[in-house]
Protein backbone atom coordinates (compact mmCIF):
# COMPACT_ATOMS: atom_id res chain seq x y z
CA UNK A 1 0.00 0.00 0.00
CA UNK A 2 1.50 3.31 -0.88
CA UNK A 3 1.70 6.13 1.88
CA UNK A 4 0.47 8.92 -0.23
CA UNK A 5 -2.85 10.07 -2.21
CA UNK A 6 -1.56 11.62 -5.64
CA UNK A 7 1.88 11.45 -7.42
CA UNK A 8 3.43 14.31 -9.22
CA UNK A 9 5.95 14.34 -11.53
CA UNK A 10 7.57 17.46 -12.10
CA UNK A 11 11.06 16.20 -13.02
CA UNK A 12 13.02 18.56 -15.09
CA UNK A 13 10.43 21.43 -14.52
CA UNK A 14 11.77 24.94 -13.24
CA UNK A 15 10.94 27.01 -10.06
CA UNK A 16 7.73 28.11 -9.92
CA UNK A 17 6.10 25.31 -12.19
CA UNK A 18 6.86 22.54 -9.55
CA UNK A 19 5.30 24.41 -7.06
CA UNK A 20 2.55 25.75 -8.82
CA UNK A 21 1.34 21.88 -10.30
CA UNK A 22 1.07 21.05 -6.53
CA UNK A 23 -0.62 23.59 -5.33
CA UNK A 24 -3.31 22.46 -7.97
CA UNK A 25 -2.86 19.01 -7.27
CA UNK A 26 -2.91 19.92 -3.25
CA UNK A 27 -6.30 21.56 -4.01
CA UNK A 28 -8.24 18.33 -5.18
CA UNK A 29 -7.32 16.64 -2.01
CA UNK A 30 -9.18 16.09 1.03
CA UNK A 31 -7.33 17.46 4.48
CA UNK A 32 -4.68 14.94 5.47
CA UNK A 33 -4.61 13.27 2.15
CA UNK A 34 -0.58 13.12 0.90
CA UNK A 35 0.53 14.33 -2.18
CA UNK A 36 4.00 13.15 -3.99
CA UNK A 37 6.38 15.04 -5.06
CA UNK A 38 8.95 14.26 -7.89
CA UNK A 39 11.46 16.82 -8.79
CA UNK A 40 15.30 16.98 -10.63
CA UNK A 41 15.75 20.95 -9.79
CA UNK A 42 17.87 20.97 -6.66
CA UNK A 43 16.38 24.84 -5.44
CA UNK A 44 12.94 22.71 -5.11
CA UNK A 45 13.70 21.66 -1.58
CA UNK A 46 13.84 24.78 -0.27
CA UNK A 47 11.01 25.97 -2.16
CA UNK A 48 8.89 23.24 -1.47
CA UNK A 49 10.03 23.98 2.55
CA UNK A 50 9.06 27.95 2.12
CA UNK A 51 5.76 26.33 0.19
CA UNK A 52 4.74 24.43 3.37
CA UNK A 53 5.61 27.23 5.66
CA UNK A 54 3.46 29.71 3.57
CA UNK A 55 0.74 27.97 2.94
CA UNK A 56 0.44 25.78 6.50
CA UNK A 57 0.52 22.17 4.72
CA UNK A 58 3.19 19.61 6.43
CA UNK A 59 6.04 18.31 4.49
CA UNK A 60 5.86 15.11 6.01
CA UNK A 61 9.23 14.13 4.11
CA UNK A 62 11.91 15.70 1.89
CA UNK A 63 14.87 13.50 0.28
CA UNK A 64 16.29 12.01 -2.26
CA UNK A 65 15.07 9.07 -4.08
CA UNK A 66 16.91 7.57 -7.52
CA UNK A 67 18.74 10.36 -7.83
CA UNK A 68 15.82 12.53 -7.87
CA UNK A 69 13.94 14.62 -5.15
CA UNK A 70 10.95 13.49 -3.33
CA UNK A 71 8.36 15.42 -1.17
CA UNK A 72 5.22 13.97 0.69
CA UNK A 73 3.06 17.17 1.60
CA UNK A 74 -0.05 16.59 3.99
CA UNK A 75 -2.87 18.82 3.19
CA UNK A 76 -3.80 20.87 6.50
CA UNK A 77 -7.27 21.01 7.53
CA UNK B 1 39.71 52.52 7.90
CA UNK B 2 39.14 49.42 5.52
CA UNK B 3 41.53 47.00 8.20
CA UNK B 4 38.65 47.50 10.69
CA UNK B 5 36.26 45.36 8.97
CA UNK B 6 34.77 42.19 10.05
CA UNK B 7 35.16 38.71 8.10
CA UNK B 8 31.69 38.73 6.88
CA UNK B 9 31.59 42.54 6.13
CA UNK B 10 34.89 42.37 4.68
CA UNK B 11 33.51 39.40 2.34
CA UNK B 12 30.46 41.38 1.71
CA UNK B 13 32.37 44.70 0.32
CA UNK B 14 34.54 42.14 -2.10
CA UNK B 15 30.96 41.19 -3.37
CA UNK B 16 29.69 44.32 -4.37
CA UNK B 17 33.30 45.48 -5.80
CA UNK B 18 33.68 42.85 -7.58
CA UNK B 19 29.48 42.37 -8.68
CA UNK B 20 30.37 46.31 -10.26
CA UNK B 21 33.39 45.59 -12.38
CA UNK B 22 32.20 42.08 -13.52
CA UNK B 23 29.05 43.95 -14.73
CA UNK B 24 31.14 46.74 -16.33
CA UNK B 25 33.92 44.91 -17.74
CA UNK B 26 32.65 41.47 -18.07
CA UNK B 27 34.76 38.25 -16.19
CA UNK B 28 37.97 38.48 -18.36
CA UNK B 29 37.91 42.12 -18.45
CA UNK B 30 38.40 42.35 -14.93
CA UNK B 31 41.62 41.15 -12.51
CA UNK B 32 41.81 39.92 -8.80
CA UNK B 33 44.57 42.97 -8.40
CA UNK B 34 41.80 45.21 -9.77
CA UNK B 35 38.86 44.05 -7.26
CA UNK B 36 41.66 44.49 -4.87
CA UNK B 37 42.40 47.63 -5.70
CA UNK B 38 38.70 48.90 -5.37
CA UNK B 39 38.05 47.41 -1.63
CA UNK B 40 41.37 48.63 -1.04
CA UNK B 41 42.72 45.47 -0.03
CA UNK B 42 45.68 43.50 -0.86
CA UNK B 43 45.25 40.21 -3.08
CA UNK B 44 46.01 38.24 -0.58
CA UNK B 45 43.36 39.12 1.78
CA UNK B 46 41.09 38.71 -0.86
CA UNK B 47 42.23 34.91 -1.74
CA UNK B 48 41.39 34.35 2.03
CA UNK B 49 37.45 35.17 1.09
CA UNK B 50 37.57 33.79 -2.03
CA UNK B 51 39.50 30.75 -3.80
CA UNK B 52 39.75 32.72 -7.30
CA UNK B 53 38.55 34.87 -9.51
CA UNK B 54 36.11 32.10 -10.99
CA UNK B 55 34.83 31.81 -7.29
CA UNK B 56 34.79 35.55 -6.86
CA UNK B 57 32.43 35.83 -10.02
CA UNK B 58 30.44 31.96 -8.91
CA UNK B 59 29.61 33.86 -5.91
CA UNK B 60 28.49 37.11 -7.40
CA UNK B 61 25.90 34.94 -9.43
CA UNK B 62 25.10 33.13 -6.34
CA UNK B 63 23.67 36.45 -4.45
CA UNK B 64 21.19 36.98 -8.03
CA UNK B 65 19.41 33.15 -7.24
CA UNK B 66 17.37 34.79 -3.98
CA UNK B 67 14.40 35.65 -5.89
CA UNK B 68 13.29 32.08 -6.11
CA UNK B 69 11.44 32.68 -2.41
CA UNK B 70 9.48 35.34 -4.39
CA UNK B 71 8.37 32.80 -7.57
CA UNK B 72 7.11 30.99 -4.46
CA UNK B 73 5.80 33.99 -2.80
CA UNK B 74 3.60 34.71 -6.03
CA UNK B 75 2.57 30.95 -6.81
CA UNK B 76 1.26 31.24 -3.08
CA UNK B 77 -0.69 34.53 -3.38
CA UNK B 78 -1.83 34.55 -6.47
CA UNK B 79 -4.19 32.65 -8.53
CA UNK B 80 -3.49 29.93 -10.43
CA UNK B 81 -4.96 30.64 -13.59
CA UNK B 82 -1.91 31.18 -16.41
CA UNK B 83 -2.00 34.69 -17.29
CA UNK B 84 -2.03 35.64 -13.15
CA UNK B 85 0.89 33.48 -12.44
CA UNK B 86 2.75 34.40 -15.80
CA UNK B 87 2.09 38.07 -14.91
CA UNK B 88 3.24 37.93 -11.30
CA UNK B 89 6.64 35.71 -11.76
CA UNK B 90 6.71 38.92 -14.88
CA UNK B 91 6.57 41.22 -11.58
CA UNK B 92 8.94 39.35 -9.83
CA UNK B 93 11.58 39.00 -12.89
CA UNK B 94 11.52 42.70 -13.76
CA UNK B 95 11.40 44.20 -10.10
CA UNK B 96 14.44 42.01 -9.56
CA UNK B 97 16.55 43.48 -12.63
CA UNK B 98 15.62 47.13 -12.01
CA UNK B 99 16.88 46.65 -8.64
CA UNK B 100 20.07 45.82 -9.84
CA UNK B 101 20.91 46.26 -13.80
CA UNK B 102 24.49 44.77 -12.44
CA UNK B 103 22.75 41.18 -13.55
CA UNK B 104 21.55 42.06 -16.94
CA UNK B 105 24.86 43.76 -17.50
CA UNK B 106 26.52 40.39 -16.36
CA UNK B 107 24.23 38.59 -18.33
CA UNK B 108 24.85 39.94 -21.61
CA UNK B 109 28.51 39.63 -20.77
CA UNK B 110 28.63 36.25 -20.29
CA UNK B 111 26.42 35.50 -23.76
CA UNK B 112 29.67 36.60 -25.44
CA UNK B 113 32.23 35.39 -23.28
CA UNK B 114 30.62 31.63 -23.71
CA UNK B 115 31.32 30.14 -20.28
CA UNK B 116 29.31 27.26 -20.43
CA UNK B 117 28.56 27.29 -16.29
CA UNK B 118 27.88 31.14 -16.54
CA UNK B 119 25.50 30.85 -19.93
CA UNK B 120 23.52 27.87 -17.99
CA UNK B 121 23.05 29.95 -14.98
CA UNK B 122 21.75 32.67 -16.87
CA UNK B 123 19.45 30.23 -19.45
CA UNK B 124 18.21 28.49 -15.86
CA UNK B 125 16.35 32.49 -14.87
CA UNK B 126 14.78 31.92 -17.78
CA UNK B 127 13.61 28.57 -18.00
CA UNK B 128 11.46 29.76 -15.29
CA UNK B 129 9.02 31.36 -17.60
CA UNK B 130 9.83 29.00 -21.16
CA UNK B 131 8.92 25.98 -18.92
CA UNK B 132 6.16 27.37 -17.67
CA UNK B 133 4.80 28.85 -20.92
CA UNK B 134 5.79 25.50 -23.30
CA UNK B 135 3.98 23.58 -20.41
CA UNK B 136 0.86 26.13 -20.22
CA UNK B 137 0.20 25.84 -23.77
CA UNK B 138 0.51 22.45 -24.28
CA UNK B 139 -2.45 22.05 -21.78
CA UNK B 140 -4.64 24.41 -23.65
CA UNK B 141 -4.16 24.78 -27.32
CA UNK B 142 -6.22 22.82 -29.49
CA UNK B 143 -4.64 19.04 -30.80
CA UNK B 144 -5.18 20.50 -34.41
CA UNK B 145 -3.69 23.34 -34.63
CA UNK B 146 -0.82 23.45 -37.70
CA UNK B 147 3.25 23.04 -36.28
CA UNK B 148 2.08 22.58 -32.55
CA UNK B 149 4.86 22.03 -31.33
CA UNK B 150 7.04 24.56 -33.34
CA UNK B 151 4.50 27.52 -31.97
CA UNK B 152 4.86 26.17 -28.07
CA UNK B 153 8.95 26.21 -28.42
CA UNK B 154 8.46 29.57 -30.84
CA UNK B 155 6.36 31.47 -27.80
CA UNK B 156 8.57 30.48 -25.19
CA UNK B 157 11.96 32.21 -26.64
CA UNK B 158 9.55 35.17 -27.86
CA UNK B 159 8.78 35.79 -24.59
CA UNK B 160 12.34 35.35 -22.77
CA UNK B 161 13.24 38.02 -26.04
CA UNK B 162 10.72 40.52 -25.60
CA UNK B 163 11.29 40.66 -21.60
CA UNK B 164 14.91 40.82 -22.11
CA UNK B 165 14.73 43.84 -24.14
CA UNK B 166 12.27 45.58 -22.29
CA UNK B 167 14.73 45.41 -19.23
CA UNK B 168 17.56 46.59 -21.78
CA UNK B 169 15.60 49.47 -23.04
CA UNK B 170 14.50 50.53 -19.85
CA UNK B 171 17.24 49.78 -17.36
CA UNK B 172 20.42 49.81 -19.51
CA UNK B 173 19.95 52.41 -22.27
CA UNK B 174 16.91 54.49 -21.20
CA UNK B 175 15.02 55.90 -24.74
CA UNK B 176 13.63 59.03 -24.59
CA UNK B 177 10.57 57.22 -26.62
CA UNK B 178 9.33 55.52 -23.89
CA UNK B 179 9.96 57.82 -21.14
CA UNK B 180 6.66 58.01 -20.72
CA UNK B 181 5.94 54.58 -20.02
CA UNK B 182 7.22 52.73 -16.80
CA UNK B 183 9.29 49.06 -16.86
CA UNK B 184 6.12 47.70 -15.31
CA UNK B 185 3.44 49.55 -17.77
CA UNK B 186 5.89 48.39 -20.31
CA UNK B 187 5.62 44.62 -19.18
CA UNK B 188 2.27 44.65 -18.69
CA UNK B 189 1.59 45.42 -22.16
CA UNK B 190 4.09 43.36 -23.29
CA UNK B 191 2.27 40.33 -21.34
CA UNK B 192 -1.07 41.53 -22.89
CA UNK B 193 0.29 41.10 -26.39
CA UNK B 194 2.48 37.89 -25.97
CA UNK B 195 -0.85 36.62 -24.62
CA UNK B 196 -3.08 37.85 -27.48
CA UNK B 197 -0.52 36.88 -30.15
CA UNK B 198 -0.80 32.94 -28.93
CA UNK B 199 -4.43 33.62 -30.59
CA UNK B 200 -6.18 33.49 -27.33
CA UNK B 201 -7.91 36.47 -26.21
CA UNK B 202 -7.45 37.03 -22.11
CA UNK B 203 -10.52 36.26 -21.21
CA UNK B 204 -10.84 33.15 -23.13
CA UNK B 205 -7.11 32.25 -21.58
CA UNK B 206 -8.33 32.66 -17.82
CA UNK B 207 -10.74 30.45 -18.51
CA UNK B 208 -9.21 27.66 -19.82
CA UNK B 209 -5.68 28.09 -19.02
CA UNK B 210 -6.22 26.94 -15.60
CA UNK B 211 -3.24 24.32 -15.44
CA UNK B 212 -4.24 20.81 -14.04
CA UNK B 213 -1.80 18.98 -11.20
Amino acid sequence: MSDFDSELDASGLNCPLPILRAKKAISALEAGQILKIIATDPGSVKDFEAFCKQTGNELVSSGEENGKFAFLIKKAA
Amino acid sequence: MSNRLSGPERRESILAAAQGLFAGKGFHGVSVDEIARAVDVSPAILYRHFASKQSLYDAVLEEFSCQRQSYVDTIVNHGTRFEDALAGMTQVYISNIAANPDILKIELHSLLEGNPATLAFFQNRWKSFTDYIEFGLNEFLPYDIPNREKTILSAGLMFQGMLREALIQKCLQPQDRLIDLSLYELSNELVTLFLRSIGINKTQLSRKATMTG
